[in-house]
């Protein structure tokens, strides 16, 4: 039994948007689309400013509200924590966009180039059409989480079986790993630490944890 | 996205900043650049553990952007301008390499220098060095090609910190200057905005610092992205930074007294205890002719480096016999004169800048200033020790960090200095934990500082000024920013030398030069070579100074797409960029920022695509541009000697020189094959192929060679602190000479050559630039800075669409920040297009409403106002450089300039035409 999630530590995030990036450079995602990114946020009035970086994607929540309006079942609910989305059966009615407190999810509905009307070699190495019309998110870097259910990695620990944003973080803020294993590094960092997550208050139970200080 | 059987993983570095380089891995599939990657191969050795910033992320655009100039172009247009179109058409590498050979061949019949005496060939390249990093063979060709001006500056002394360049690498070989973060407490940061500029080294590093409690105070007058991250912001008003640092100095020795500071430091590794005569200049011992110290001992004053003496730091003394040495070595001889250490000529000097004084000129309460400057001297632990590789060394984990327009233009002097003395008060200077310098570039050799560490004159380390002597002084410039003539402190002995003059005055003076010029004529050079660098938006008034550019008979541009300066090139080169092309450069050691490792090494760059279009890999370029110039002989034999990079090729034990026309392949085999040589002292050999598999090679290096201090130690040296007799003597000299020729046009930079710097009003400066224009102050009644941004700093990627999309969620890359109280007042909301007009002209953009700003300033990040640059041109974005001018007024004795204009600002329906 797994539960993946992500850790991430708010002292040290600079919004640098390497994780952005990262993302948009190992998912192949198009202008406009991010499935991840660092809020810029500002808060009191001068000169008594806090301005502060947090980084947001899908929570991949225990209780995704995206999964209980879904009407075709395309949203589910993994057993290891991940929320999917099965591209063949998603119709694009974006009731899930609409019911993510978390603006975590796009659709396109056409496609989209970085440079006009036609898509630069790199774009049109990995163009998949599968991906026009549905709704789109963090996938926590699925198919690396089901790469180490082969190998036998470990998420969070093996570079190659971590999502691209953890592994591109310069700060050291982000953390990936299986949650209910005490001796994982994000068990670790959430003993240790004082943290919360976003919105909790909703009931959705994300994955996501932020962390503030030492306890 | 998920591997298939056509994908390889190449290993490469990212060199686009001078916070580089950094390790990645280009992601290929099927013969196409799809991602860059971590390379977590070096995550042991490379404090950034692998990892590279979010630009090199823009590389594979970078690769495929479809604006990329794909063959070499040439001119049809004669007539050059902004507004006429150069009718670039195709022609073929013959072509285009015979069209610039001819030029330079024809440069180099009449001579390498013209009538003025200046090279007739100029070189500009871009930021910080990096394109050194990017042209292969192409520095052994400028070597075989023989003298080169690089006057014309994309930005240095503009857009670098340049006054830090200069003095820190006089007082401590700190080229670039950084707090030793991995063992530092206590960060003031005025301005030094690491978290964006520092690349991922110093991110990982401050972040980890902070997980420790270290306390980082940012002042700065808007709230920056490492201002978010510090645990302090001070708003302070813009260019008082000075009258802020001068405070913290005044605490320390007025408040708490010398006891309290760090005595054996400043006793034995400054000059403190320097003799100050009435005439300001040292005592000297009328023998010797060695500053005089007052030896506590025996109660007499004896040269400063007697053996057994106990010199004053604090005092003054009645000393029986001295001379004094002033400028054209003029002696004075004094009897029964009254000496004050330069610790006390100090002390008196800073007990009139108190923290309230301060406050009235910074804007920073005097309650605040002064609690910082207490914090920093009880985090700096006088006394305590760390034990580094067995030698015991003094722990000072306290550093003041200085960012761009704090560290040059006008108060940078005096920001410089201040901040490098709280350092030697606390003894942090070079030491663990405190004020670390981290490369030299002015001096020699530039992989090692302290190779550069020699006994020089009065006790302090060689320095190699340009000299202000009636007989040597340079009265026929050997370059156009003039930087011999001018700038004693930038020397000639580094490699940088040159380029590290007053660039601006390169620019301006071909146009108008003062009334009182009585220096040969500058002129335009006959051939100029323009590689990673637009000038006509990374300088300022760059509207102006695309029209200089237009001017420049023969220009030839490797050019990755059509820009704003390229627009005025005959000739356009299309060089194979970042990904498609191969290099080995150096790693590791003590370099630029914060890029000091526990490993050295060198990394390959190499070729993970093939060049798109006709684009081809510089080395080659070079090669054939040396074979049609005639100089292969002079250009391979300047790659034997290790001009293209790392070493040598032949040494001690090895021999891979070169001979005839060697391939790009075989330079680097041979490169490749003596860095191993050299870092493994004999043990390993590795060829390219190796380096293309594995990436990079390192050898361990002990982290003591990250402190000068031990250096000093060792060679009984002291650092020319705090007191300034050798620049007071140099620009008094440099004064004479000015004067003898009748020229009075440099008077205001002379001024600035103080023992002690004392507080002038450095924002009126640019007040009264706008004034003497003929506009009125209270017209343009806000300050407006710039600040840099880690998605563009430096990295020439305007162009890059990524880049563009993701910067959108950083704060300001949408226009100018503007603070909201004072956005109210003038009826803009947030999104406004707003005017932003100097006394000189006008930029464009939206308006971003914030709390971390000053109401009287604003902020517009990084270089942009594209009008020729493809995609960027559509961005819409302003630009501080269109509307700062470029004024000998605005320029300091370094010749550097700071990034500050007074502006109005008001909403508009539409761009004025």
């Amino acid at each position: 039994m797994k539960r993946y999630a992500m850790v991430i530590d708010l002292r040290r995030c600079v919004g640098c948007q390497t994780c952005t990036a990262a993302c948009k450079s190992a998912n192949a995602t198009p202008p406009g689309v991010q499935w991840r990114r660092v809020l810029d946020l500002e808060s009191g009035e001068f000169p008594d400013v806090r301005r502060s970086f947090v980084p947001v994607a899908c929570m991949h929540c225990a209780n995704p509200p995206c999964e209980e309006v879904c009407p075709t079942t395309a949203t589910k609910k993994r057993a290891d924590g991940l929320v999917t989305i099965d591209y063949d059966i998603c119709i694009g009615c974006a009731n899930c966009i609409m019911a993510c407190p978390y603006d975590a999810r796009s659709i396109v509905h056409e496609p989209r180039y970085a440079y006009g009307s036609q898509p630069i070699a790199s774009e049109a190495a990995r163009a998949d059409d599968q991906r026009i019309g549905v709704a789109t998110k963090c996938t926590f870097c699925k198919d690396r989480i089901d790469l180490a259910e082969r190998t036998g990695q470990v998420p969070g620990r093996d570079h190659e079986v971590t999502p691209a944003c953890v592994n591109s973080c310069i700060s050291g803020a982000m953390h990936f790993g299986d949650v209910l294993d005490p001796e994982s590094n994000v068990a670790r960092l959430l003993a240790d630490n004082e943290s919360f997550r976003m919105h909790e208050e909703l009931g959705t139970a994300p994955s996501v944890h932020y962390l503030l200080d030492q306890r | 996205m998920a591997d298939n059987a056509g994908t390889k993983r190449v290993p490469s570095y990212c060199y686009n900043c001078v916070a580089g380089p950094d390790f990645m891995k280009v992601k290929v599939e099927n013969g196409v650049a799809t991602e860059i990657e971590p390379n977590f191969d070096a995550e042991q050795v490379h404090p950034a553990r692998g990892r590279v910033c979010v630009k090199a992320y823009g590389l594979v655009q970078k690769t495929y952007n479809p604006n990329r100039v794909r063959t070499p172009m040439k001119r049809t247009n004669p007539k050059k301008g902004r507004h006429e179109d150069p009718g670039f058409v195709p022609i073929s590498w013959d072509e285009a390499l015979d069209l610039v050979a001819d030029k330079l061949a024809a440069a180099r019949a009449k001579g390498l220098i013209d009538e003025s005496g200046l090279p007739r060939l100029a070189v500009s390249l871009g930021h910080g060095g990096t394109p050194s990093n990017y042209m292969g063979t192409f520095p052994a060709f400028l070597a075989a090609w023989g003298s080169v001006d690089y006057s014309f500056g994309s930005g240095q002394g503009v857009k670098c910190v340049h006054s830090e360049h200069l003095y820190g690498e006089f007082w401590h070989r700190a080229f670039t200057v950084a707090a030793d973060t991995p063992h530092c407490r206590y960060n003031i940061a005025v301005g030094a905005n690491v978290d964006v500029t520092g690349g991922p080294c110093a991110v990982i590093r401050h972040a980890d610092a902070r997980v420790r409690g270290y306390k980082r105070v940012q002042v700065e007058p808007h709230l920056s992205t490492t201002g978010a991250c510090s645990a302090e912001w001070v708003p302070i008003r813009p260019k008082t930074d000075p009258a802020f640092l001068f405070a913290l100095i005044h605490v320390l020795i007025r408040e708490h007294g010398l006891t309290k500071l760090d005595v054996p430091f400043l006793r034995d590794r400054t000059a403190s205890p320097y003799l100050v005569g009435p005439d300001g200049l040292y005592l000297r011992d009328p023998v010797s002719g060695k500053p005089l110290v007052w030896d506590e001992a025996t109660a007499h004053a004896v040269p400063h480096d007697t053996p057994g003496a106990v010199p004053a730091v604090a005092g003054s003394f009645r000393v029986t016999e001295a001379v004094a040495v002033d400028a054209d070595k003029e002696r004075r001889v004094y009897r029964d004169v009254a000496g004050a250490t330069a610790y006390e000529m100090l002390a008196r000097h800073i007990e009139k800048y108190t923290p309230e004084w301060a406050e009235g000129v910074c804007d920073v309460k005097a309650s605040t200033i002064r609690r910082i400057a207490n914090e920093y001297l009880e985090a700096a632990s006088i006394g305590a020790t760390i034990t580094i590789d067995g030698q015991v060394l003094p722990l000072r984990p306290v550093a003041v960090t200085l960012g761009k327009s704090v560290n040059n233009g006008w108060g940078a002097y005096e920001c410089c200095w201040a901040r490098t003395v709280l350092a030697a008060l606390v003894g942090a200077l070079e030491n663990p934990g405190g004020l670390l310098g981290t490369t030299v570039r002015l001096n020699k050799t530039r992989d090692n500082r302290h190779l550069s560490v020699a006994p020089g004159e009065d006790g302090f380390m060689v320095q190699y000024f340009n000299p202000t002597s009636k007989e040597e002084w340079q009265t026929t410039p050997a370059t156009r920013n003039l930087h011999q003539t001018l700038v004693p402190i930038v020397g000639n002995n580094g490699a940088w030398s040159q380029a590290l003059g007053p660039t601006q005055l390169a620019w301006m003076f071909q146009g108008e030069r003062p009334d009182d010029w009585s220096l040969p004529m500058p002129t335009l050079p006959d051939v100029w070579l323009v590689y990673r660098s637009n000038p006509s938006i990374s300088f300022w008034d760059t509207r102006h100074l695309a029209d200089i550019a237009a001017k420049f008979p023969f220009m030839a541009c490797f050019a990755y797409t059509i820009d704003e300066t390229n627009y005025m090139a005959d000739v356009l080169l299309p060089e194979a960029t970042d990904l498609e092309s191969e290099q080995m450069i150096r790693v590791g050691g003590t370099k630029y920022m914060e890029q000091f490792w526990d490993y050295k090494g060198v990394a390959l760059r190499q070729k993970a695509v093939e060049p798109q279009g006709e684009a081809r890999d510089f080395t080659w370029i070079a090669t054939q541009l040396a074979k049609r110039c005639g100089l292969l002989d002079k250009y391979v034999s300047a790659i034997n000697k290790g001009v293209a990079g790392v070493a040598p090729l032949k040494g001690d034990g090895y021999d891979f020189s070169l001979a005839g026309e060697p391939s790009p392949e075989r330079i680097w085999d041979a490169v490749c094959r003596v860095a191993t040589l050299t870092l493994s002292e004999g043990r390993e050999e590795h060829g390219i192929d190796w380096y293309r598999e594995h990436g990079f090679y390192t050898v361990p290096i002990s982290r003591l060679e990250w402190y000068l201090t031990p250096t000093l130690v060792r060679q009984g040296l002291r650092y020319e602190l705090p007191y300034q007799e050798r620049l007071l003597r140099a620009g008094r000299e440099l004064g004479r000479r000015m004067h003898e020729r009748n020229m009075n046009w440099w008077d205001k930079q002379l001024a600035e050559y103080q023992a002690l710097p004392e507080w002038h009003d450095v924002p009126a400066r640019w007040i009264r630039n706008l004034e003497k224009s003929g506009a009125k102050a209270a017209d343009f009644p806000f300050w407006l800075l710039t600040t840099k941004s880690m998605q563009y700093h430096a990295g020439g990627n305007a162009a890059i669409a990524m880049m563009g999309e993701i910067a959108q969620n950083v704060r300001g890359h949408t226009g100018v920040i503007i603070n909201a109280e004072t956005a109210a007042n003038l009826g803009i909301a947030d999104g406004d297009r707003i005017e932003v007009r100097s006394h000189i002209g006008a930029t464009y953009g939206r308006a971003t409403l914030a709390q971390g700003v000053r109401p009287d300033t604003l902020v517009i990040i990084g270089q942009f106002d594209h009008w020729a640059t493809p995609y960027a041109k559509d961005l819409g974005m302003p630009s501080l450089n269109t509307i700062a001018p470029m004024s000998l007024d605005l320029t300091d004795a370094t010749g550097s300039g700071a990034d500050i204009v007074c502006v109005a600002v008001r909403r508009v329906e539409a761009v004025a035409a």
